[in-house]
């Protein structure tokens, strides 16, 4: 019997604990990594040519993984010594030059160095804010729902009642459910980052609208004196 | 009997140690959470505190630029105004207070902000004030005034309670919640009641409600029935494509749409019942304004330039002859193209189509012509450009490198202007420049980003 007491403190206290040092799975992190796993600026494979490619193989031949020409076209032969030398090194072994891989080699990739008045300009941030967006208010919705939330989006930051940027909009605080309540930081589906990409190159769906909501979930009584006009899966949308 | 009485106190003990381990926990938590909300709360206090500032700033500036009779000094009140009046708009979109209560303070700012860029580029045109201007203006400086004494009620009252405004998003007792909420939402709300009455603006900046409400002007005839706009989608996607075709449910607003249309489903012929084909229809005229196909394309076998003749041949087949590909972008195994229309060696670039090809067949996967029907003029009268290229290109730095020059016809506000496009490069990057036609002024300059995937414009 105190035996039993006694284990059952034990495991009490084991709970406990685990409660107390248990810390939440840091999603921020793995939104990092997945970001650059779809947005990873310079990669290297099959098919590549230029003066990266090069560098690559300049290694490769001097620590003997490749036996060949080094002339900056990533063919059959620079592929399968890639391999060998990705599994020499203890790396994913898939035959592409990434960051990682590149690290090993020790080379950077540099990509197309960039004029300083063109560096980093670019759509990417735009891209997977909204698909982030997408994904945590429309991950249940058709494709045309998910480009019609994405359009909802665009249409507030061109619009002069809401704020003027993406991030504005997105976080503006009593906007979106799904931003107060954190699932915008879920890992966005390829899916969604598809709709973002056509959002963002002018496919509208819901014609100027500036509101959507769902009628089942939705609370707010204001939202309904808005002007209705089409219904797209779950949601309808308005002006 | 002897083992029992002997460990008597592990039990307590361990009970007591987890006690103290969970008291601990939960203290920290509670600082944890103490720590965040003042930091909120600070955070907020500091956007209201600033929101007061830079709505000082834009009454006090409007006044002086009421006031002031010299155009240079104009336009740095008004490059001010400009900058007070984004300032204050973005903060207010920060606050806790829901969209209801702030969309017509939050237009107000943005078209402050607007209206004062139109009346810098006017005066730098060398044109005066008008007297339609001035007196927009003073209904600006009314507005501000009557924002910013809400504001300072507000403060006081504010100051006055110990308010807490992220106790707006916090779990308290309902009562001190809502009678909060009251005091933010209602001032901030009354002055909302105070800008409807104030006149539209009437001017050509993107924040307009000349610009914003604006109608298609590249569709003609009466309106067609859901069914003859039915018949319509499916002659654009193939009637023997078509399996089945639905529309989606409209609400009893739906012509108050930017184009009125009609939007239909299309399941098309051997394919899973989720890669549908969206269509869009207008409803003056009947015309596809838009087609997408949400089909994945997970191979590439034709080059860019072979998608693009496919494009341009679609684009014939559908009755858009003249169009000229400009850009492109790739991703996901498709390439969008825009093509813009071509008359008498001019490029009209409002009249814009964007194609999208599906690199593993060449097919057409989307269509989008909702800005070649918001601007296309059958009658558009294009005038003769009155000064040659030499000449507009000696606007442009000597050591631009040109690559290429044309006419071309840019939207300006409501307007069109005919410009010189000079395509080039600049220390490394590209642009186009636009020089007027007809009096050499630099009306624009684009600045483009080019990668493997395509060029993007800024």
């Amino acid at each position: 019997m105190k035996r039993f007491i006694v284990m059952t403190m034990i495991f009490v206290l084991f709970f406990l604990s685990m409660i107390m040092f248990y810390e939440p799975k840091d999603y921020q992190g793995e939104t990092a990594s997945r970001y650059n796993m779809f947005f990873a600026p310079q990669i290297l494979y099959w098919g590549s040519r230029g003066e990266d490619v090069k560098n690559v193989q300049w290694q490769l031949v001097k620590w003997k993984y490749l036996i060949g020409k080094v002339d900056g076209v990533f063919g059959a032969d620079t592929y399968r010594a890639v391999r060998r030398f990705q599994s020499k090194n203890g790396l994913k072994v898939d035959g592409v030059v990434g960051p990682s891989t590149a690290a090993a080699l020790g080379i950077t990739l540099s990509g197309r160095k960039a004029p300083a008045s063109a560096q980093g300009i670019n759509r990417k941030g735009d891209e997977y804010l909204l698909a982030r967006t997408i994904h945590s208010e429309a991950r249940g919705e058709p494709y045309l729902g998910k480009v019609a939330v994405g359009a909802v989006v665009l249409n507030r930051v061109r619009s002069p009642i809401f704020p003027n940027t993406i991030g504005g909009v997105v976080y503006q605080p009593l906007a979106f459910t799904a931003v107060a309540d954190g699932q915008i930081n879920l890992t966005p589906a390829k899916d969604s980052i598809k709709a973002a990409r056509d959002a963002l190159n002018g496919w509208d769906p819901t014609y100027g609208c500036l509101y959507y909501w769902n009628p089942a979930t939705s609370t707010s009584k204001w939202i309904w004196s808005r002007k209705v006009t089409l219904k797209i899966g779950k949601h309808w949308f308005g002006i | 009997m002897n083992d029992d009485r002997k460990r008597w106190w592990i039990a307590p003990s361990i009970l007591a140690l987890a006690l103290i381990l969970a008291v601990g926990w939960g203290y920290g938590e509670y600082r944890n959470k103490n720590q965040l909300g003042i930091a909120l709360e600070n955070h907020y206090q500091r956007l209201f505190f600033d929101i007061k500032k830079h709505v000082e700033n834009v009454q006090v500036n409007l006044s002086k630029a009421l006031v002031s009779q010299s155009r240079d000094q104009n336009v740095l009140l008004l490059s001010q105004i400009m900058n007070e009046a984004y300032f204050a708009q973005d903060k207010l979109g920060q606050m806790p207070v829901t969209h209801a209560e702030t969309s017509k303070t939050e237009k107000f700012l943005n078209q402050v902000a607007d209206y004062s860029f139109e009346l810098i580029k006017s005066h730098l045109d060398g044109k005066a004030l008008t007297k339609e201007q001035r007196k927009a203006l003073g209904n600006l400086r009314g507005n501000s005034a009557t924002f910013n004494e809400e504001l300072a009620k507000l403060q006081s009252e504010l100051a006055d309670r110990d308010f807490m405004m992220s106790s707006l998003n916090k779990r308290q007792s309902k009562k001190v919640r809502e009678g909060n909420e009251k005091i933010l939402m209602t001032s901030i709300g009354s002055v909302e009641q105070n800008m409807a009455e104030t006149p539209e603006l009437i001017y050509d900046g993107p924040f307009s409600d000349q610009m914003i409400n604006r109608k298609p002007v590249g569709l003609s005839g009466g309106n067609v029935s859901k069914e003859q706009a039915k018949m319509a989608a499916k002659r654009f996607f193939g009637e023997k494509r078509v399996n089945k075709i639905t529309s989606f449910e409209e609400g009893k607003n739906a012509a108050d749409m930017r184009i009125p249309a009609h939007t239909f489903n299309i399941e098309p012929a051997n394919a899973s019942k989720e890669l549908a084909v969206y269509i869009g229809v207008t409803r003056q005229g009947g015309k596809v304004l838009w087609m997408a196909n949400s089909r994945p394309v997970s191979k590439a076998n034709i080059s860019i330039d072979q998608a693009q003749d496919k494009a341009l041949k679609f684009l014939k087949n559908k009755g858009f002859d003249n169009m000229e590909p400009n850009y492109y972008l790739k991703s996901d195994n498709t390439v969008l193209f825009n093509f813009a229309a071509k008359e008498k060696d001019v490029t009209i670039y409002p009249d814009l189509v964007k194609v999208k090809v599906a690199l593993d067949n060449g097919e057409a996967v989307g269509f989008d012509a909702s800005s070649y029907y918001l601007n296309h003029r059958g009658d558009r009268n294009i005038e003769k450009a009155k000064i040659t290229s030499k000449e507009a290109r000696s606007k442009i730095r000597t050591n631009y490198d040109i690559n290429s020059i044309r006419l071309a016809l840019i939207p300006k506000g409501k307007e069109e202007v005919l410009c010189y496009e000079f395509k080039g490069k600049y220390e490394g990057s590209d642009y186009i420049i636009y020089i007027n036609a007809l009096d050499g002024k630099e009306e624009q300059i684009l600045q483009l980003i080019k990668d493997d995937n395509g060029t993007l414009t800024f």
